[in-house]
């Protein structure tokens, strides 16, 4: 079974392409070799062809025009005297072998070899049949002749047509053929060649073997070298789905595409991190704001069961518990609206609507608590017009108008302003009342934070503000908070105008 | 007893203060940091119940600065209930801790029993001679057989049993047996024990002329 593992795979790929690449080499150098070594052959044979067939066409030195023929050496009688074209030397060397006007009748064939290992026969009369059964001959001459005669009615052009080098067997030669009828073979046996050619493959496969066995070491290192990082992430990132969310990986290597990944995700464990505290902070005071009411149930109620008591004080104890329940029914509204925002499964009407009658309701509807609470309403506003929600932008609006009466100090003002400035709606509600430490300031939009404990009761859940972010944001537009102590506090809302 | 509840919730401190006056105690309340820290200040009370989350002062704050002259029970309110809140509040100085929501019965045995430890008692029961108190059950026993004891008359008892051999003033009985509201006509006391003595035997409470009562 192959081992699934990324190290495994790159190896196994990074192994086959290796041989592939060391094959292919192996395979075209010795090509060349063979190819060099049958050229050089080629040469050798052809030269060998050329001179004996100008030997063979030449009077030999002091036989020029006038003197009688050469008489050839019968290769088909046992000669009387050494011929003396098997002195190679003096046949190839000195050019005066007496080879030159073979009479078809006299100089048939002969068959030599010299010391060089180079055969040849030469065949005077053109006669396939007879050459290819001529007794005399090498085997592997004749077995050559055989194998290339032509068909007879074959019309040969004139010159020589050296054939191309053949090999049959471990033999390698070629044939000339003349018009005048004679045909030269010349040829030579291949075994030192093919000696040669095995020793270099063998030569080659050695050291094609060596460098694949280097080469998979180095693969081996290279690929565990470059994959440790991804070890040392994977590990993290085990320890991190163990629930460590602090863990880090070390991206000391943040050039290289893996430091960059370690990176990324060290920046997706830190949101990870952050998100997890958030939502665990958020079940947190869930619960937490969840016990209050509950306690105050429990309290009531096994309080109310001790003994027999009368009408009236059974009636305050449903009373509490209906106030307990009602705040647990706003907290649980909010919390579920705010996890829809969270989700983006809010949804939002898009109409074109003027903010600046939303505004006006919404003064209208605070009006009695302004009245009850001893506030001064005060607004300056300006037609504008937005898109989006009527109702969310009145919950936003309203939300912010409780809270700076809510907070004011009695006979306090609280001004609602409401223009366009650069593009935008922006909408300031400012308040008379002790304003918001400025430590507290960058926390008052957070769920459950509440600037002062005092703020806390029936009807504070500690999440309007938090609900008033969402839907300014999930508007497309930004609220942010200012506030000098013991002055009072602003909120600005900014809405893009409806286009 | 007397008991402080400190906790913003009203409708938490009126049924908590109706379930303590129920139980015999006398309760004051604070609805506020502030007032809280004033009254546990100054004033002797057996046991404080002590919201965390509080307007003005928070309870921690409360308890710290209370803990610098008073050692005082204190049974910690809260609704958060990780262990390091828990420990935080034990470090601080609290006696015990109670996590929002709770039964009123578990407040009842954890008060009985920091109050308890205020005075060196390990159990609800204590006897003397053939008396008996239980301060669970608030039942007080003569030889085995109970008797019918007022709320107030079973306070005084149990006050000054947990007290067995000191000498008790009646500005301590009037504080530990009556809470802010009620009226302390100065014979009060004296009927109240008249009373006792009557149910339990003339010689259980003995009078310590121009210094107060107490149980030998």
């Amino acid at each position: 079974m192959i081992p699934q593992s990324i190290k495994w795979r790159l190896q196994l790929w990074y192994g086959l392409i290796l041989v592939a690449v060391l094959v292919g080499f192996g395979v075209t150098a010795y090509q060349l070799e063979r190819g060099r070594q049958m050229r050089r052959l080629d040469d050798e044979l052809r030269h060998r062809i050329g001179i004996l067939g100008v030997a063979m066409h030449r009077p030999p030195p002091g036989m020029e025009a006038g003197a009688p023929p050469f008489d050839p050496p019968r290769l088909d009688e046992p000669p009387d005297r050494e011929p003396p074209f098997q002195d190679d030397h003096h046949f190839l060397d000195n050019r005066h072998l007496p080879a030159s006007h073979l009479p078809p009748e006299t100089a048939r064939l002969f068959d030599a070899t010299d010391t060089d290992g180079f055969f040849f026969r030469i065949e005077s009369t053109f006669d396939h049949q007879e050459i290819a059964h001529s007794t005399n001959a090498p085997a592997f001459a004749a077995a050559a002749m055989r194998s290339i005669v032509r068909p007879p009615e074959t019309q040969l052009p004139p010159g020589p047509h050296p054939l191309k080098p053949q090999i049959i067997g471990q033999n390698y030669f070629t044939i000339d053929v003349w018009p005048s009828g004679e045909a030269i073979l010349v040829g030579c046996s291949l075994a030192p060649e093919l000696a040669e050619l095995r020793k270099t493959a063998l030569n080659l496969t050695a050291i094609g073997g060596l460098i694949l066995l280097v080469g998979l070491a180095g693969g081996w290192w290279l690929v565990g070298r470059a994959l440790r990082p991804i070890s040392e992430i994977s590990s993290t990132a085990a320890k991190i789905s163990a629930g460590d969310l602090s863990q880090r990986i070390n991206a000391a290597e943040t050039e290289s595409e893996l430091g960059q990944l370690a990176a990324v995700l060290n920046s997706t464990f830190a949101r990870l991190d952050t998100a997890f505290a958030q939502q665990k902070q958020f079940a947190a005071d869930a619960a937490h704001e969840l016990r209050t009411p509950v306690s105050v149930i429990l309290a009531q109620t096994q309080n109310a069961l001790t003994r027999d008591r009368d009408a009236a004080a059974y009636r305050q104890t449903v009373e509490a518990c209906q106030r307990a329940a009602q705040r647990m029914r706003r907290l649980i509204e909010s919390l579920l609206e705010l996890a829809r925002f969270d989700a983006g499964q809010e949804v939002l009407q898009r109409r074109t609507l003027d903010l600046a009658q939303t505004a006006a309701d919404c003064l209208e509807m605070v009006q009695p608590l302004a009245t009850e609470r001893r506030v001064k309403l005060l607004s300056q506003l300006q037609p504008v017009s937005v898109t989006g929600d009527a109702g969310r932008l009145a919950q936003v609006v309203t939300n912010l108008l409780t809270n700076a009466i809510q907070f004011n100090r009695p006979e306090g003002e609280v001004h609602l302003r409401l223009a366009s400035q650069a593009g935008l709606a922006v909408l300031e509600i400012s308040d008379t009342g002790h304003g918001i430490a400025p430590a507290d300031l960058p926390h008052v939009f957070e769920r459950f934070y509440r600037a002062d404990t005092s703020r806390t009761g029936a009807g504070n859940s500690g999440l309007g503000l938090a609900i008033c972010q969402a839907i300014v944001q999930a508007h497309g537009g930004t609220i942010e908070v200012s506030s000098v102590e013991k002055n009072g506090a602003k909120f600005i809302v900014r809405l893009p105008l409806a286009t | 007893m007397r008991i402080l509840i400190v906790e913003d919730e009203p409708d938490l401190l009126a049924s908590l203060t109706q379930a303590l006056r129920e139980e015999g105690y006398a309760v004051d309340t604070a609805a506020n940091g502030d007032d809280g820290f004033f009254s546990a200040e100054g004033t002797d009370y057996d046991a404080i119940v002590l919201d965390v989350m509080l307007p003005g002062l928070d309870g921690w704050e409360i308890l710290r600065r209370l803990r610098k002259t008073k050692s005082t029970p204190v049974l910690m309110l809260t609704a958060r209930d990780q262990t390091r809140d828990r420990v935080k509040g034990l470090d601080t100085g609290a006696d015990d801790y109670l996590v929002k929501p709770f039964d009123l019965e578990e407040l009842f045995a954890r008060l009985r029993a920091i109050i308890r430890r205020g005075v060196n008692k390990t159990t609800n029961v204590i006897e003397i001679g053939d008396l008996r108190v239980d301060t669970a059950t608030r039942i007080v026993s003569l030889g085995n057989q109970p008797v019918e004891l007022t709320a107030r008359e079973y306070s005084l008892v149990e006050f000054l049993a947990l007290h067995r051999g000191a000498v008790v003033t009646r500005t301590q009985l009037y504080e530990h047996l009556f809470d802010e509201n009620e009226s302390s006509l100065s014979n009060l006391l004296d009927v109240h024990v008249s009373n006792v003595r009557k149910k339990l035997g003339a010689d259980l409470i003995v009078t310590r002329r121009g210094h107060g009562y107490c149980i030998e």
